[in-house]
């Protein structure tokens, strides 16, 4: 009966590998998958930067706010002297939307004109990634140096999704197995992946200096998630992957991904972005963020190496992150102190947003992450004012 | 099966497509190496003819540079026995690697064509300042792509032995 069945159901056969079945093993062994990957992350940034750098930031939304939107607004609101018109348009001398600081032209500068593109373009290429079977391939490559970390293969996964908005990252840290693993996965999330929102405006404000910034952040990514590996107990298990063949990704998906994601990332951010820029304005009218200044002076200055003025765009990353490497780049500074501070930044206190998450995923772990984030800030920030120091730049 | 052994006795040869895929493959591998060497500052930059390079970008010309060299390396590893299955996937994936410097070198240049410019009181660039934006000097990963489209006659033959 039994092979009556196998007979009718079953065919025997030789199977046969196809191209695209050898391309497949080619973009996960090390020796082609990692040049494949290095290949795959310069056609991400590169077209990250073209899109939303070169073509919609400052092709279009620069001269449109700068030009149009900043002097209208400081033509038609009444009294510049008055504290409403320093809360929603900002400084009436400014000349640039980065400059003014108001929630009405920074306000929607920044989340319109900057962030909204670099989001569009880095969700459409993370699905496109996705959807063609790529990203698996990257999760088996990457397994054996994320291990060295405490991670396995598919942290590549919050990862890279850390690079659009460590929101959604941190919840697909629940895809790592064990407790170890998702708490060393969301403290260096919040402390060395900046978001895609933090990338545009960085790439806007300081184009020359972003490999350094990178560089910094890469570097203590792998140091003290090397660290954290070694200090934390428990598992790092070892993880089966399923991956598929690689296919041309269905037109109709993608949008539809693109579509959840961008919408989700705006209904999140503009209101962040406003609703930053006026609890820092209201924050300075109140001559809290002078107060706070005054009193972390000393550290700011003697550890970190940068001016006392970079406090108040500390304060401003709680609310957004993108929002204090606007404020960082109004400050006179050198290009040392630029670096440390915008490193400064992005390692500091995660976003409020991300905060939120972070603490539905469990308030032990998110008290715990940010004892080791003051810890991680205080040393890394030392370290990297005593490399300037060294090589006579600080 | 019988199919890929049928290659296998011809693959021994050097085969004119083999020799096409070496030269190829030597001449991305001189370009990314030249692209690193003029990033590094041993010539402040190369333009020969359509050719240029510029080397002022430590992302497009030495990160840029290190893909053409694998893209090079891939294809000369594969130009022995390229009819094969896993000789011509080594030689699809340096043309693919191409094709990515080659497709964001375009992608930049139109990205960079459609707006005015600062100067500019327009939004859009005019015609014929979108179409200046196209004229030569070209990258080498641009100019080496028409060459590269050879690799399409590889992906084809392979999947007419699929199907």
């Amino acid at each position: 009966m039994v092979d009556a069945i196998t007979r009718q159901t079953i065919t025997y056969g030789t199977y046969k590998p196809t191209l695209g079945d050898v391309l497949g093993d080619l973009t996960v062994k090390p020796l082609t998958g990692i040049p494949v990957a290095v290949a795959a992350l310069y056609a991400f940034w590169s077209v990250f930067t073209s899109f939303a750098g070169t073509l919609v930031t400052d092709g279009f939304m620069v001269k449109f706010f700068d030009g149009f939107w900043l002097p209208w607004m400081q033509s038609v609101w009444p009294d510049p002297a008055s504290w409403h018109y320093f809360l929603f348009v900002g400084n009436p001398a400014a000349e640039t939307c980065f400059e003014a600081f108001g929630m009405l032209t920074s306000g929607f500068f920044v989340s319109i004109g900057v962030v909204l593109p670099a989001v569009l373009v880095f969700y459409l290429m993370m699905t496109i990634l996705e959807d063609s079977g790529y990203l698996p391939r990257l999760a088996v490559l990457m397994d054996s140096v994320l291990h060295r970390i405490g991670l396995h293969g598919y942290a590549i996964v919050p990862i890279i999704l850390g690079l659009g908005c460590n929101v959604p990252a941190v919840t697909a840290t629940r895809i790592l197995e064990t407790k170890k693993q998702r708490f060393i996965m969301m403290t260096l999330l919040a402390l060395f992946i900046p978001c895609g929102a933090q990338l545009g405006i960085m790439m806007s404000v300081l184009p020359d200096l972003m490999g350094v910034v990178m560089c910094c952040l890469i570097v203590g990514f792998v140091i003290f998630g090397f660290v954290l590996h070694k200090v934390i107990p428990g598992e790092n298990p070892e993880i089966l992957v399923d991956v598929p063949r690689y296919h041309w990704p269905v037109g109709e998906y993608v949008v539809k991904k693109l579509w959840n994601r961008t919408m989700g990332f705006l209904k999140e951010a503009v209101p962040f972005v406003l609703f930053g820029i006026l609890v820092v304005n209201l924050l300075y009218l109140g001559g809290v963020v002078q107060g706070l200044a005054n009193l972390f002076e000393p550290v700011f200055v003697t550890w970190f190496g940068v001016p006392k003025e970079t406090v108040g765009p500390l304060i401003a990353a709680f609310l957004r992150k993108d929002l204090a490497i606007a404020q960082l780049s109004t400050i006179p500074m050198t290009t040392y102190q630029m670096v440390a501070s915008v490193v400064l930044v992005t390692i500091y206190f995660p976003c409020v947003a991300t905060f939120v998450v972070m603490l539905k995923e469990g308030w032990k772990e998110l008290l715990a992450a940010i004892a080791v984030l003051f810890a991680v800030v205080f040393i890394y920030g030392g370290i990297i004012h005593g490399i300037g120091i060294l090589l006579g730049v600080a | 099966m019988e199919h890929n052994e049928s290659h296998e006795t011809d693959d021994n040869q050097i085969t004119p497509v083999g020799v096409y895929v070496a030269l190829l493959g030597l001449v991305t591998l001189a370009f990314g190496i030249a692209d690193i060497l003029v990033w590094a500052g041993v010539r402040p930059g190369i333009q020969v003819g359509i050719l240029a390079i510029a080397g002022d970008d430590f992302f497009r010309w030495a990160w840029g540079g290190f893909i053409m060299v694998c893209a090079g390396l891939f294809m000369l590893s594969g130009c022995t026995r390229v009819t094969t299955l896993q000789q011509s996937a080594k030689v699809v994936l340096g043309g693919v690697l191409v094709w990515l410097i080659a497709g964001t070198d375009i992608f930049a240049r139109l990205c960079a064509a459609i707006p005015a410019g600062e100067a500019s009181p327009a939004y859009f660039n005019s015609l014929s300042g979108f179409l200046a934006a196209f004229a030569p000097p070209y990258t080498p990963a641009v100019l080496l792509l028409p060459f590269t489209l050879g690799v399409v006659y590889l992906i084809r033959m392979h999947d007419t032995d699929d199907s």
